[in-house]
């Protein structure tokens, strides 16, 4: 009888079964779960997503596993079908340890009911089981009952192709789902990838400005000192205000001007503007009073002589 | 932490990191809105400032001033140009015999160039007549 190693020959892929030998390990593995490890369903449903199949996972097992244990579910399409595999992770992790297979090195699981092409003719896990498929599921069946001159099939684990293999991490339940997972980072990812858009939107503004300031500056090179624009700034604008005062209080005094109300002399001194004006008679000098008040100049009427004022 | 701690809550750790991300992005957002701001501000007034000062020097010392100035004296008769003293940017002009028409030619003339009115005085005389004093400098 040829018994079958344990180990590939690359020492990646790992039968796991309860008769197994302790193992040292130096790098990460893969291991096959055989039947000891997980209960199998397979069942032909009317759904079309795996997430959709997991869902209803635990109610297919109720009449088959312990209450008490939490069980973890994967589930995978097989031809037609959908294959329902249920675990205990802590009951394996266990196993594991005290075969000294710490968790950390255990990269994939894969469960054995994956190879039921593969082990139609029977193999041998250790000298009492053997690893065969019957009516396409993977079962342990003790070699006791095997033929006497039973062929065993040698089998390299790393020339297997196997899919659908589990993580460690992964078989344990998560707080959010890998559904929610996806959705909430698609929003959140959108979410921040807006906010750096309209952030570099809003910096290119800045941008706009600065250039324009860059091309002042560029034509006027000496107004890039505050001080010297300030100094500028202080010597021509109280001009402008006062010659623009000046020219606003002579404009208005030539509006008090009329056929019957004539200038008689207008003085302008640095800080003052002083006029009189000769009017025909007492009404005519009332309304040149009123309009000139109503212009801000100080007013007084002498007889019909009207002297308007103004401070500038 | 180990491997398969990170295994087992690897959604939420997708997840955190992508709030972390958004938030970042709002963080960077907000800053670049407060950064703008401020500095907006200042380059505005900065461009304004500049303009403002360009405007006004342009106007009240341009070279073209002095050609603008001459104006005042070829506008009138000469017997009516008393005097016409122009030097430097310095300018002391009277006028004699003026209508009430002329003197409003004169002073709407001496108003529309950008020049500083330092004294300006008008006289209307026995003959209804005015005189024009001023001096002007740019």
């Amino acid at each position: 009888m040829q018994t079958l190693s344990l180990m590939d020959k690359n020492n990646n892929r790992l039968f796991i079964h309860k008769e197994m030998e302790n193992v040292t390990l130096e790098h990460s593995v893969e291991i096959i779960l055989t039947p000891q490890f997980y209960t199998f369903i397979r069942e032909e449903l009317d759904v079309k997503f795996t997430y959709q199949a997991k869902q209803i996972a635990a109610s297919l097992f109720d009449d088959y596993l312990d209450n008490t244990i939490d069980y973890q579910y994967h589930v995978n399409k097989c031809n037609d079908k959908w294959c329902f595999f249920a675990y205990n992770i802590e009951e394996i992790d266990q196993f594991l340890e005290s075969k000294g297979i710490e968790k950390y090195r255990v990269s994939k699981i894969y469960f054995a009911q994956q190879l039921n092409e593969e082990v139609k003719e029977p193999i041998s896990l250790s000298e009492n089981n053997v690893l065969q498929t019957i009516d396409g599921i993977v079962t342990i069946i003790p070699t006791r009952l095997m033929e006497e001159n039973a062929y065993f099939k040698p089998m390299n684990l790393s020339e297997l192709k196997l899919n659908s293999g589990i993580t460690m991490g992964a078989s344990l339940d998560s707080f959010i789902s890998l559904k929610e997972t996806i959705i909430l980072s698609s929003l959140f990812i959108l979410l921040g990838t807006t906010f750096v858009v309209e952030g570099n939107r809003i910096k290119s503004s800045l941008f706009t400005e600065n250039q324009k300031l860059t091309e002042l500056l560029d034509e006027n090179p000496k107004y890039t000192s505050s001080m010297l624009r300030k100094s500028v700034l202080d010597k021509y604008a109280p001009i402008d205000k006062i010659e623009r005062e000046k020219r606003q209080s002579l404009k208005e005094i030539s509006k008090l001007l009329s056929s019957k109300s004539q200038l008689q002399s207008l003085n302008i001194q640095k800080d003052n503007i002083v006029a009189s004006i000769q009017t025909s008679d007492s009404t005519i000098s009332k309304q040149v009073v009123t309009h000139s008040k109503a212009k801000n100049f100080k007013s007084t009427n002498n007889g019909l002589v009207v002297k308007v004022e103004k401070k500038l | 932490m180990n491997i398969m701690t990170l295994q087992r809550y690897k959604n939420e750790l997708i997840l955190l990191l992508t709030i972390l991300f958004a938030l970042f992005a709002f963080l960077y957002k907000l800053s670049a809105n407060t950064d703008v701001q401020e500095n907006q501000l200042i380059i505005q007034n900065q461009v304004a400032e500049i303009n403002t000062i360009s405007n006004l020097k342009e106007q009240w010392s341009s070279k073209k001033i002095t050609n603008k100035v001459n104006s005042l004296k070829s506008i009138m008769p000469t017997l009516k140009v008393k005097t016409f003293n122009k030097k430097s940017k310095k300018l002391i002009a009277s006028y004699v015999d003026l209508t009430a028409n002329e003197l409003n030619t004169v002073t709407n003339k001496l108003i529309n160039i950008p020049v500083q009115i330092v004294t300006l005085d008008i006289n209307k005389n026995a003959k209804n007549q005015y005189t024009l004093e001023f001096t002007c400098k740019w």
